[in-house]
Order: structure tokens, then C-alpha cells, then sequence
């Protein structure tokens, strides 16, 4: 589904990536680690269109991504939840969903998906008519998880949903990401959080000092954990 | 960052200090004599013609310098400063005229000033001194201030100046001219006066102060962090400024004999500040570049602009087309070369690098 | 008593010119960090517009009134794709300059093309009939002034509140790319913002030229200066900051014309902008606006 070929970015002289491949297909969770600075937003944001590559190609569903702009990017069903949530704090809870959605008209079955956000997250539907930005932390990634899905992708990215929130929130985001996989969505997860995150994902990648280290399935990650703990090391745990 | 670290090491390293102080010596230097050069060439073979549009070029200059010892280093836009040119000519005029002219122009000046007359220097520097008080008062304010505040406020000091000197008839005659002022200065006392103000805004640009003002210009809060007083700085340069905009106005009126407040107003405003943003306000041979580039330039348009007659077809008058011409270029030095001409530079480095190509190519051959 | 109703709606009506002034910047200041110098001449584009319309012989007041709002709102979308679509994400300072250059051609270019003398422009000028309601003398200008500046004030909260691309808006003026993510294209955005400050800006240039019955080339200038003002009084950016500093400015101009005798009428502009300083000392952020520090991103 989405296949990213030697891609390099580049921070005006500072190289981010370098020469990095990554492969998810449909109906897979694939998750994407690596320490701080590694270069995971960096990859995120070049598929999305937010920055230019230096090197390599990006596609998605056979289509070259090269030259869509964002927009066209997120109607052809590529969808980013960035890191930090960033959730519109001056808009409410509704506002946000509907901005989620800014590709589709505002028809029937769009009020039917923000019925089914409420439906997946039962605490947005109370808070819908608060600003976004008196949400709770696990709130606000659950807000940001949902105006992602108003835009309906088959490839969701998500740029650490865990980042910064209480376990038990933790745990309850990544049981919602396992579910949604249910529901026909593709999923590339960026996380630091190595150990859970490899608990369901499908395949994994590890990303260090904007370089791929490893590429296959999750559980030989888990299994060959030591292996990895002695490379990533404390940077993962 | 770079910036700031370069200005952190400058406190230490005391040999650096000094090559350092070297190049904005010789920076200065090379501006101070282009200046002399340029001044002397049309003294010796100028026209009246000529020498008076150098004359007015050179006092740009310094307003320019001026606003670029501010702008240049803060960041912050000012549009106030053709106020404090306002302010150094008319104290000059008041202090300067001869009392028998201020009988029959100013009768009911406040504070005797009908009967006080001092001689042109002296003038010249009480009003230079009046003037960087009120920009000591006006900056006590203004530092206070972040972006687009601290530019509102230098339109408001504008305003209120134009407004107290168009009001304030028993002292600056309102709306009419002031005339009577002693004509002492020449061509070659503003060059003079041009040349030393360039050397000062090119020591304070090199100096810690104008070294850190700049850094903390990009990056405040890192400045702030390494415990630098951006506020205290902000101060300096907007006196010094205020001071070298004055001194402008000061010689204007000392060479001009006449002065009438609605000159120091938006027009002269906007076209200093053209000046500086066209040569780049960053750098302080921008401000020489700039102010040659746009006199010669609208000086040119100006003879289209009355209507000329080109192989036989004759042009209508066409005013508004050095201002539209100005226009122009301003949007296009910022869409293309946002930081002027200059792009920030000084003459001793561009110097230098035109230096080592030449080299470069001789070596070649 | 009656003095002081009088005097109250005189300051609502100028006050209202300013703060649809004030708003169109704001928008464009809150949607892309823009301080659009060239504001003030959007008057001057309303004003030469119906000017061109009047001498081709087209008079009908509410044609001119359409024309006007409609060239106004091309030419701010104009503006916007060929002057500062280019310096969208450059330094703040930067795009100062340039709208202070696109200023000085918009200048010029009445200038140059009708006169640099003063025209007139008197198709409007019925609206300064007076009216008497209740014993009270009212131009019907005023009325309307208040009343279209509510309507039009009404209306954009709508659009801020129930359309896409006024949450987008809203949005953007915290986080645009996060805006650009939800598929929303920042050129739509950006275009809309400007659309809307020009037709803003028309309203209140219309009702400025139908008090002044002329037009001359550097009209915008005092205006767009006051609309600063508006603005910083009520926070930079803020869109409700911008209506109650306009308003505010309104009164204290009103007040200050009761005030200062004709003798000191040069110090009326230089009061206002006194007050300014003086409120600037005490709260830098404005009256409604958040604290802003040295070196934040906004402003
Ligand atoms: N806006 C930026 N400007 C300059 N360098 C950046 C910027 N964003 C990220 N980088 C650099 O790119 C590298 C990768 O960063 P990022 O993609 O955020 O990593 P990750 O998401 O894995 O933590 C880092 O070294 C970081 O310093
Ligand atoms: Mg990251």
C-alpha cells in the first residue's frame, strides 16, 4: 500500500534520513522505532507532502506521491495523526472533527462518522462542545486519532499516540489501534514505546541517527530482544 | 545561534577582539573614504545642480545610518525617525537663528527662547543632545515593546511630533516655514559629518553590544537565556540612532536655511526607509548603497516623470512614476533578495572575496 | 443629554469604520503572520473604482457601492498571488516591507492615473442627509454604519464558526501546518483571508469616502494607521481585540474633537496615538490581548 524507496530528507545541510525503505501492505500494522532524533517525524512528514525529499520516491497505492500536494494526499487516503496530537485548542471538540473531514463534503454519511467517532471514543461525544484545549493529555490523542479517521484513510500514521500520557491511558490507546485495524485501516505506527507496540504489530522497522538498522517481523524483534537491546539499549527501554 | 555563540566567545578571547576590531576598522575606513572621495569629486567638478542633490544625498545618508544603527541591528521596523529628524532641525533653528529674525518669526517663544542665539555649533550640538534625551524618554518605552508594537509606537512618535510641531505655532511657527537659519554648512562639513557617522554605526554593529543586539534579534529568548539585556541594548541603539537621525536634521537645517515640518513627515519616512531596505538594512554599506542607488535611480525618473521628448514622441508629465518606481522595487528586493543589495554584508568582506577570486585567477592563468 | 447621545452614536459609527478596518487586519495578521501595511489603500481602490465607474457615466449609488466592494476584494486577492504569496514564510519583517512597497505603488498608481490633486466623488453623499428621530438630528450614514458594520460583524462570525474553511481560519492561526494535514490547502486559506479583508476593508472605505465626498491618492494612510491602533489596543491578531479597539478608538476620537478646541485640532491625531503610547506602557499585549514577550512568534 504504501512502499517509501531510498528516501533521504535533508534539514537544509543537516541529513535527517538517509536512504531509508519501508514497505506497509494493506491490512497490516507495521510499527516504525527508534530512539529521539532518529528521524521518524521527518519520514512522516515527507509522506505526507510537509517536506521535500532529498532522495527516493514515495508511494502510495501504486501511485507516485511526488508531486500531490497534501491535500491530494490525505483524498487518496493517506491520513497522519501528528506527534504532540496537536489538536486545535481554540476549537471545540466537534470544530476539530469537522476540520478532520476538510476533504469530504459535510453530507450524510459525515455526520454518521462523527456518530461513530462518539461511538469509539464515548468521552469526546460529552466533551463535544469543549475547546480542544481543555482536554486532558489522553483526551486530546484520542481527539486526534478520531479527526483522523473523519478524513476515512486506508493508511493511518500514527506519530506517537503515547507520547507524554499515564500507562493506563497507553494501554487503552493501543488497544483502540488494534481495533481499528478491524475496521479496514492499514496502520504505521511510530512509537518509542518498543515493547508493547511489538506486542500486536505485524512487521516492524527500526530507525537510528536517520539510518534503517532493522527490517522484518516484529516477533523476531521481540525474540532477538536482547540482540536489539544491546544496539537500541537504553534508548528503547 | 552562531550569533550568539560568537558573541560569547568575543568576551573572553581578547586577540580576537582586536582582529576583529581591526575589520570593522577597515570596514569603516573604506566607507568613510568612498564618501570623501565621492564628496570631493563633486565639490571639484559639480554643478550647483549636482552638489545640491549630493548635499541632500549625504544628509539621507546619515538618516539613514540612523535608522539602520536601530533597524538593523533590533530587527524591529521603524518608521519613527523621520521625528527625530524633525526634532534636530527645528531645536537647531530655534537655538541657531539670529534673534533679530526669531523677533518678527517667533515672538512668544516659551522660555525666552526668542531671545537666546548661539552660535551654529553649539546649536548643532544642544540640538543633537535635546534630541537623544527625547529619544532616551521615547526608548524607555519602545524597548518595552516586541514586533509590530514597538513599529506602531514609532509611528505614534512621528505623529505626535508632527502633531505638537504644526500645533505649537509661538515655538516652531505651525504649518509655515522656518526660515533665517544660518546657512553655514556645506557639501563638504555633511561629507565629513557622513563619514564619521558611518565609522560609529560601523564600530557599534562590531561591538558586543551590536553583536548581541543582533543575535538576540534571531533568537531572543536563547539571548535572554545566556543572560543578555535585550531590553538595555535595544535602548542603546534606539538613542545612538535617534542621535545620528537628528544630526541629520540638524545639518539639513544648517545647510538649507529653511525648514518646514511637513517635510519630516511619512514621504521622508518611507523614503530613508526605502533607502535602507533597498542597500539592506543589516548592513551599514547597504545604507551608502542604498541611498546611491535610489537617488541616482529616482533622479533619473524624475526627468521622465516631468515629460520628455524621445525621438521625436513626446511623453506626457507622469507624476507618481518615481514613487511607483519605488514601490516596485521595494516588493521586488524583498520577493528576490530580501535582505537588500547588500544582503547583509560589508564592503571589507565583499572586498575580500573579490580579492581571493582575482587571486584565484591569476593563478589559474 | 441629548448632546451625549448624539455623541455616543457619532463614536459607533466611527469607531465601526475602524474596526472592520482593524478586522481585516487581524484576520490576515492571525491566518499568516502579515502586518499589511497596504491595507489603508483598499480605501483608495474603493474610492478610484467608483471614481472610474462615476465618469463612465455609471451613477446608480448602489452599482458603485457593488463595483467598488467587488474590485476591492479582486485586487486584495491579486495582491496576495503576486506580492506576498512570495514572502509567505519569510520574517515577519519582511513582509511588513513589502506590503509598505505595495502601498507606495497602489499610491502611485492613483497618482499617476487620475491625479495627485483631490477628486469628488459626491454620488454617496446623500447619505449625510440628517434625519430627525425623536428630537435627536442623525445622518443616515451613521445608521447605516452601525448597522452594516453589526451585520457584517454577525456575518463573518458565522462563517468563522460554521463553514470549513472558517474553522480553518480559526485554526490556522495557531498551527497552520497541522490545518495543511487535515487536507485543507493553505493557498484556499490564505486566498479567503485576504477576500475577506478586502471586502471589509470596502464597507469601510465606502462609508469613509460617502462622510469625505472625495478621494485623493494617500487617503488610506491615516486610516490604516488608526486600524493599527485598533489593533494594538485590543491584541494584535485578536479578532474581537480588533472590534473593541476600533471602537474604543471611535470614542476616544469623538472625545477628543469635543475636547480640543479647533486652535489645537493639529493635536487630535497626535492624542490619539498619545493614548496609545500611554496604554502600550501599562499593557504591552493590548487591552484584550495576550501577553506577547520579546521574540514570540506573533508579531
Ligand atoms: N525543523 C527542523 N530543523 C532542523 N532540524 C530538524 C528539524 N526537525 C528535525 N530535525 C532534525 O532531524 C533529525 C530527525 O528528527 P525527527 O524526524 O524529529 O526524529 P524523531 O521523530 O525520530 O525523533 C533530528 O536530528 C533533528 O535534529
Ligand atoms: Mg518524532
Amino acid at each position: 500500500m504504501l512502499e517509501i524507496d531510498g528516501v533521504s530528507i535533508n534539514y537544509g545541510p543537516v541529513s535527517a534520513v538517509r536512504d531509508v525503505s519501508l514497505k506497509v501492505e494493506q491490512g497490516e500494522i507495521v510499527a516504525l522505532l527508534g530512539p529521539n532524533g532518529a528521524g521518524k517525524t521527518s519520514l512522516l512528514s515527507a509522506a505526507m507532502g510537509l517536506r521535500p525529499l532529498a532522495a527516493g520516491s514515495i508511494r502510495f497505492k501504486g501511485e507516485d506521491m511526488r508531486r500531490l500536494d497534501t491535500e491530494s494526499r490525505v483524498r487518496r487516503g493517506l491520513t497522519l495523526t501528528p506527534e504532540g496530537r496537536k489538536v486545535f485548542a481554540n476549537l471545540t471538540v466537534l470544530e476539530n472533527l469537522d476540520l478532520g473531514a476538510a476533504t469530504r463534503a459535510r453530507g450524510a454519511d459525515f455526520h454518521a462518522d462523527i456518530e461513530m467517532c462518539f461511538e469509539l471514543f464515548p468521552i469526546l461525544a460529552e466533551r463535544r462542545h469543549q475547546t480542544g484545549g481543555s482536554l486532558s493529555g489522553g483526551e486530546q490523542q484520542m481527539l486526534a486519532i478520531a479527526r483522523s479517521l473523519m478524513s476515512r484513510p486506508s493508511l493511518l500514521m500514527l506519530d506517537e499516540p503515547s507520547l507524554g500520557l499515564a500507562p493506563r491511558i497507553v494501554g487503552q490507546i493501543f488497544r483502540l489501534i488494534r481495533d481499528l485495524r478491524q475496521r479496514d485501516l492499514t496502520i504505521l505506527l511510530v512509537e518509542q514505546n518498543a515493547h508493547e507496540v511489538l506486542r500486536f504489530a505485524d512487521r516492524a522497522y527500526v530507525l537510528s541517527t536517520g539510518e534503517c538498522r532493522y527490517s522484518g517481523p516484529a516477533a523476531r524483534l521481540q525474540e532477538a530482544g536482547a540482540l536489539m537491546q544491546a544496539y537500541i539499549g537504553e534508548l528503547v527501554a | 545561534m552562531n550569533t550568539i555563540a560568537f558573541a560569547e566567545r568575543t568576551r573572553g578571547g581578547r586577540p580576537f577582539l582586536d582582529a576583529r576590531l581591526a575589520g570593522n576598522l577597515r570596514g569603516a575606513l573604506w566607507l568613510a573614504l568612498i564618501a570623501a572621495a565621492i564628496g570631493l569629486f563633486v565639490m571639484a567638478f559639480g554643478s550647483p545642480f549636482i552638489v545640491r542633490l549630493t548635499a541632500t544625498a549625504f544628509i539621507n545618508l546619515i538618516a539613514v545610518v540612523g535608522l539602520q544603527i536601530f533597524m538593523g541591528n533590533s530587527n524591529v521596523v521603524n518608521i519613527g525617525h523621520a521625528g527625530f529628524m524633525a526634532l534636530g532641525a527645528y531645536f537647531t533653528a530655534i537655538f541657531a537663528t539670529p534673534v533679530m529674525i526669531k523677533a518678527t518669526m517667533i515672538p512668544n517663544a516659551p522660555f525666552g527662547l526668542a531671545g537666546v542665539e548661539v552660535g551654529a555649533l553649539y546649536a548643532f550640538l544642544i540640538s543633537v543632545g535635546l534630541t537623544s534625551l527625547i529619544g532616551l524618554l521615547s526608548g524607555l518605552v519602545l524597548v518595552r515593546l516586541a514586533g509590530i508594537a514597538a513599529t506602531i509606537l514609532t509611528i505614534s512618535i512621528l505623529v505626535i511630533v508632527q502633531g505638537v510641531l504644526v500645533t505649537w505655532t509661538d515655538l516652531f511657527r505651525g504649518a509655515q516655514a522656518f526660515f533665517g537659519i544660518p546657512k553655514v554648512v556645506g557639501l563638504g562639513l555633511i561629507v565629513a559629518a557622513a563619514a564619521a557617522v558611518l565609522v560609529v554605526a560601523r564600530l557599534f554593529k562590531g561591538s558586543r553590544a551590536g553583536v548581541q543586539l543582533r543575535a538576540s534579534a534571531t533568537d531572543p529568548l536563547a539571548a535572554e537565556a545566556m543572560g543578555v539585556d535585550v531590553k538595555r541594548l535595544r535602548l542603546v541603539a534606539w538613542v545612538l540612532g535617534s542621535a545620528v537621525v537628528g544630526c541629520a536634521g540638524a545639518l539639513y537645517a544648517l545647510y538649507a536655511g529653511t525648514i518646514n515640518a511637513r517635510a519630516f513627515y511619512f514621504h521622508t519616512a518611507f523614503l530613508t526607509l526605502a533607502m535602507s531596505i533597498v542597500g539592506g538594512m543589516r548592513s551599514v554599506t547597504g545604507a551608502m548603497v542604498g541611498v546611491a542607488l535610489l537617488t541616482v535611480l529616482l533622479e533619473l525618473i524624475r526627468i521622465v516623470e516631468g515629460g520628455i521628448t524621445v525621438f521625436g514622441i513626446a511623453f506626457p508629465e507622469m507624476l507618481g512614476l518615481s514613487g511607483l518606481m519605488l514601490g516596485v522595487i521595494i516588493v521586488g528586493v524583498m520577493c528576490f533578495r530580501s535582505d537588500g543589495f547588500m544582503g547583509g554584508h560589508e564592503i571589507e568582506e565583499v572586498v575580500t572575496a573579490l580579492r581571493r577570486r582575482l587571486v584565484a585567477r591569476k593563478r589559474e592563468a | 443629554m441629548d448632546y451625549l447621545i448624539e455623541q455616543a452614536l457619532n463614536g459607533f459609527s466611527i469607531g465601526a469604520q475602524y474596526s472592520l478596518l482593524a478586522l481585516g487586519l487581524a484576520i490576515v495578521f492571525s491566518v499568516m503572520g502579515l502586518v499589511n501595511f497596504a491595507h489603508g489603500e483598499f480605501i483608495g481602490v474603493a474610492g478610484y473604482a467608483m471614481f472610474a465607474m462615476a465618469a463612465m457615466g455609471m451613477t446608480d449609488p448602489l452599482l458603485l457601492v457593488v463595483f467598488a466592494m467587488a474590485t476591492v476584494t479582486l485586487v486584495a486577492l491579486v495582491l496576495e498571488r503576486i506580492a506576498f504569496r512570495p514572502v509567505r514564510n519569510a520574517p515577519s519583517t519582511t513582509g511588513l516591507l513589502t506590503a509598505f512597497g505595495v502601498g507606495i505603488i497602489l499610491q502611485n498608481l492613483f497618482l499617476l492615473m487620475v491625479s495627485p490633486r483631490p477628486k469628488a466623488v459626491p454620488e454617496l453623499s446623500a447619505l449625510n442627509q440628517t434625519v430627525d428621530v425623536w428630537g435627536h438630528n442623525f445622518t443616515i450614514l451613521q445608521f447605516l454604519e452601525v448597522g452594516v458594520t453589526t451585520v457584517a460583524i454577525a456575518g463573518l462570525v458565522w462563517f468563522l464558526k460554521g463553514t470549513r474553511i472558517g474553522l480553518a481560519m480559526r485554526a490556522a492561526a495557531l498551527d497552520f501546518t497541522t490545518v495543511r494535514l487535515m487536507g485543507m490547502r493553505a493557498n484556499r486559506v490564505i486566498a479567503t483571508a485576504f477576500a475577506i479583508s478586502g471586502l471589509l476593508a470596502s464597507i469601510a472605505a465606502i462609508f469613509f469616502i460617502a462622510r469625505r465626498g472625495a478621494i485623493d491618492p494617500f487617503m488610506g494612510l491615516l486610516p490604516v494607521l488608526k486600524a493599527f491602533v485598533a489593533c494594538v489596543l485590543g491584541g494584535f491578531g485578536s479578532l474581537p481585540g480588533a472590534v473593541v479597539g476600533g471602537l474604543l478608538l471611535g470614542f476616544v476620537e469623538v472625545m477628543l474633537i469635543v475636547l480640543l478646541p479647533d486652535k489645537l485640532a493639529g493635536l487630535r491625531d497626535a492624542s490619539v496615538f498619545l493614548i496609545v503610547g500611554a496604554i502600550l506602557v501599562f499593557r504591552p499585549q493590548g487591552i484584550l490581548g495576550r501577553r506577547v514577550e520579546l521574540g514570540d512568534k506573533t508579531a
